[in-house]
């Protein structure tokens, strides 16, 4: 492998990584209760390519880590929802782990 | 110990085997399973369990006793259920709902030692923020020996906002009244609920001094 191939691989291994560190974070309306918010939970796990899922009420947050290399897409995703009784504002993937969401929400696992 | 606080230690036992909306609702969310125990006051006692296949219904019945306060009359009612969820509002901080329900059963009739078919619509209008809730819910029972319905008011405040994992409180104002001479006048109680994730309890005391209290589990 030279050098120019080398890099190559880097990079690409980089924006792999990238790719599954993704987190689809979502803003939905309604989002008042710790009933509101096992529902949802419980319809986004059953989604085979979620791996993680938190909640948050006061941010009217629920966010989504995707197993490495899959994705939800967005209209599966308002669906979901819809499905579950809420409605999705907005949606968003960010670089954000659930950790750091986490630990910025200051929520536990 | 009377038999109420026998009652309210029974509940807070029945919670510790468990591991929570500011309202009860006959459907939680789309695929999960409500069950629900109400003592009220010694007037009304129920038990419900209720199974949602969409957020939009859930099917299941319930038994509802019945002891009036003014005679010696009794209903025991048992009936299968349909709840349905014909509107929701799902505000930015807020959501707001309206029930309706029809059940079908039998009812016997403690006086006369009869059995009857009974029937049963109901409607529930509710708003709720993370400190602030109001529901309105009516029930009407009717068998051909009797008709009563039940009207409930109740407003609740949280003194914090909960989260998904942390336990939330309330303290709620509950007015009541029932009609077909079951009881006089409003029965008011105040109450403390307590939720977390899928299990909730309230218990409080009416202006009589009598046990309200409540027990409900999501699944």
């Amino acid at each position: 492998m030279n050098k120019r191939q080398a890099i190559l691989s880097a990079l690409l291994l980089l924006f792999a990584n990238g790719v599954n560190a993704a987190t689809i974070e979502m803003t939905v309306n309604g989002l008042v209760c710790g009933f509101c918010a096992q529902g949802i939970e419980k319809t986004l796990r059953r989604n085979a390519a979620t791996e993680d899922v938190l909640v948050n009420l006061e941010h009217r947050l629920v966010a989504i880590a995707t197993k490495p290399g899959e994705d939800i897409p967005d209209e599966v995703l308002r669906k979901a929802l819809k499905d579950a009784g809420y409605d999705v504002k907005a949606i968003a993937r960010t670089g954000r782990t659930m950790d750091t969401i986490r630990a910025q929400l200051k929520v536990g696992p | 110990m009377n038999a109420h606080l026998e009652r309210a230690a029974i509940a807070a036992l029945i919670l510790g085997a468990f591991s929570g909306g500011a309202i009860a609702k006959p459907i939680a969310f789309a695929q999960g399973t409500t069950v629900m125990a109400e003592y009220g006051a010694g007037t009304m006692t129920e038990v419900q369990a209720f199974y949602a296949p969409t957020f939009r219904y859930s099917l299941g019945g319930g038994h509802l006793r019945l002891d009036s306060e003014v005679n010696e009359n009794t209903r025991d009612i048992t009936y299968l259920r349909v709840n349905f969820l014909p509107k929701r509002w799902n505000l930015e901080a807020a959501q707001a709902n309206a029930f309706v329900w029809g059940s079908v059963g039998r009812a016997h009739i403690g006086e006369s030692d009869e059995n009857l078919f009974a029937w049963n619509v109901g409607g529930q209008l509710d708003y709720e923020t993370r400190r602030v809730y109001a529901s309105l819910r009516t029930d009407l029972h009717e068998s051909s020996a009797f008709s009563h319905r039940i009207d409930t008011l109740q407003l609740g405040i949280a003194p914090y906002e909960h989260e998904y994992d942390s336990l939330a409180t309330w303290f709620v104002i509950q007015g009541r009244q029932y009609t077909g001479g079951l009881s006089e006048g409003t029965e008011w109680a105040a109450l403390v609920r307590l939720f977390k994730r899928s299990a909730w309890i309230e218990a409080g005391v009416t202006t009589d001094g009598k046990l309200q209290a409540m027990l409900m589990v999501n699944f």
